[in-house]
């Protein structure tokens, strides 16, 4: 059932919370409206004109179309916290989330978990030369949540748009040997990945990479020079504050 | 038709009582069972909850007693998962509204009870936070109570359920003057928490409504909580 007000979704290319969100509104065959935000180079406007912190993703619902250095309209909803937005987009588009209680329960489980520990860890190992072993960890906690094929909850749901853009970036920064990494960190992580003791997220990784909605929502050359663009940054102001 | 349904918790815990309170709203027979938090039966995160905490749900399933968990019902937990659950399970008892906007400010409201305000209340209470840090997130919610009155989206919902154990378990700290905080200030705070003036006026009101619930008062056992957190914070300005 398409969504009877306008949609418009603004986003960077590097960090996984609004990929999340434009994996949902892809997989909801949603009409929205993207607008790109640089975040290692961000517009005056944007705190100015929609949004404060600064964040992405934010979410507009309703009003007219939005163009770079506009303000939402006061009749549009603002909507900011990408699970916020998740859940949001499953209450407009049902199909994203199973009828069944006790998977939208799993579902939400996954989600917080992803949260409030896969995420932490991802940023920690990618950003300030956290430790393997924790890693992977973290990857082996969020396979054990996984059902033995499908989704996170069977069909796709709001809990893979939460995961995946995670996964997908941390593949990618290993086998591209992300600068952050100190030596060999990159290859030793990509061979324990690749061992039989991962073949379920693995496999959980390309049935999300094989999806339309993931071709259509993921550059990885754009991606990967935006992170490094990020990461430099990210990194530089951490030393000077040291 | 829901099937049955076992709730793992602890009085003194406020993440149990947000699904306590939850199914106080729905109205609905389920089988309570207190966890010893202190001394917590062998046979619970094995068969219960892996994690070890309280909320935790066992739902379906055969018949059993709640201390014999049959491995056919499923476990949840996660409290905010669970009251999504109940909400999910019972929608007669209303508790998000029909409208996706409400229900998304529902939703952004719990994650500012998570993200700000429990952080710094547990700051100011073992006297890590200053009072200001305090008052900053309280501001941070009243500002996204509608002006005119009524809960955090107009309707009593899950955003409700999430902040008020803890503010009930607040107040017992600082009506007690239980916490690391100077000797004096508890009352001091609880009074512009709750008295519906000055610069938290809004949130006062908001207080009071909260803690007035039937499915809140119905689910506390202040006795109790006032016991249990004298023992705990007995000795915590001692030990700054």
């Amino acid at each position: 059932m398409p969504a009877a007000n306008r949609l418009t979704l603004y986003y960077a290319a590097d960090t996984p919370f609004p990929h999340r969100v434009r994996l949902a509104l892809e997989e909801a065959g949603a009409k929205y409206d993207l607008i790109l935000i640089e975040l290692s180079n961000k517009p005056d406007w944007y705190a100015k004109k929609v949004y404060p912190l600064a964040k992405v993703p934010v979410l507009v619902y309703g009003g007219p179309a939005l163009h770079e250095d506009e303000a939402p309209s006061p009749e549009a909803a603002t909507i900011t916290e990408s699970s916020v937005i998740l859940e949001f987009l499953a209450d407009l588009f049902p199909d994203l989330l199973p009828a069944d209680p006790v998977l939208r329960a799993k579902a939400r489980f996954f989600i917080k978990t992803v949260d409030e520990k896969f995420s932490k860890t991802f940023f920690k190992f990618v950003i300030f030369g956290g430790s393997m072993d924790e890693m992977l960890d973290a990857v082996a906690e969020m396979q054990a949540l996984l059902p033995d094929t499908g989704f996170a909850v069977g069909a796709w749901s709001i809990a893979d748009a939460a995961f995946a853009p995670f996964l997908v970036r941390l593949e990618s920064l290993l086998r591209k040997n992300f600068c952050a990494f100190a030596d060999g960190v990159a290859e030793k992580t990509l061979t324990e990945l690749q061992a039989p003791t991962f073949a379920r997220v693995w496999r959980y990784l390309e049935e999300n990479v094989a999806r339309e909605s993931m071709a259509k929502t993921w550059d990885e050359t754009d991606a990967l020079a935006e992170i490094n663009r990020r990461v430099v940054s990210i990194q530089s102001a951490a030393q000077n504050n040291q | 038709m829901p099937e049955t349904l076992t709730l793992y918790t602890a009085k003194v815990c406020p993440y149990a009582q947000r699904a306590e309170i939850a199914l106080a709203e729905a109205k609905v027979p389920f089988t309570r069972y207190e966890i010893d938090l202190q001394n917590k039966p062998e046979w619970y995160a094995p068969k219960v909850n892996p994690a070890s905490k309280v909320p935790a749900i066992a739902y379906g399933g055969p018949q059993v007693p709640p201390d014999q968990p049959s491995p056919e019902s499923t476990k949840l937990a996660e409290s905010l998962v669970l009251v999504e659950f109940i909400a999910d399970l019972y929608p007669n008892a209303n508790l998000l509204p029909a409208d996706p906007v409400l229900r998304a400010k529902a939703r952004f409201f719990i994650d500012g009870v998570s993200t700000k305000l429990v952080p710094a209340w547990h700051n100011f209470l073992q006297g890590k936070g200053s009072v200001e840090d305090l008052y900053k997130a309280v501001e941070y919610l009243q500002e996204q109570l509608p002006a005119e009155g009524g809960f955090a989206v107009g309707q009593y919902s899950i955003a409700d359920i999430a902040i008020t154990p803890f503010l009930a378990r607040a107040r017992v700290g600082l009506i007690n003057e239980l916490g690391a905080y100077p000797e004096g200030e508890g009352k001091k705070v609880w009074e512009a928490l709750s008295s519906g003036q000055g610069r938290l006026a809004r949130f006062g009101k908001y207080v009071t409504d909260l803690l007035n619930r039937d499915s809140f008062k119905a689910t506390f056992d202040e006795a109790y909580i006032t016991e249990r957190q004298k023992a705990r914070y007995a000795n915590a300005r001692a030990q700054q």
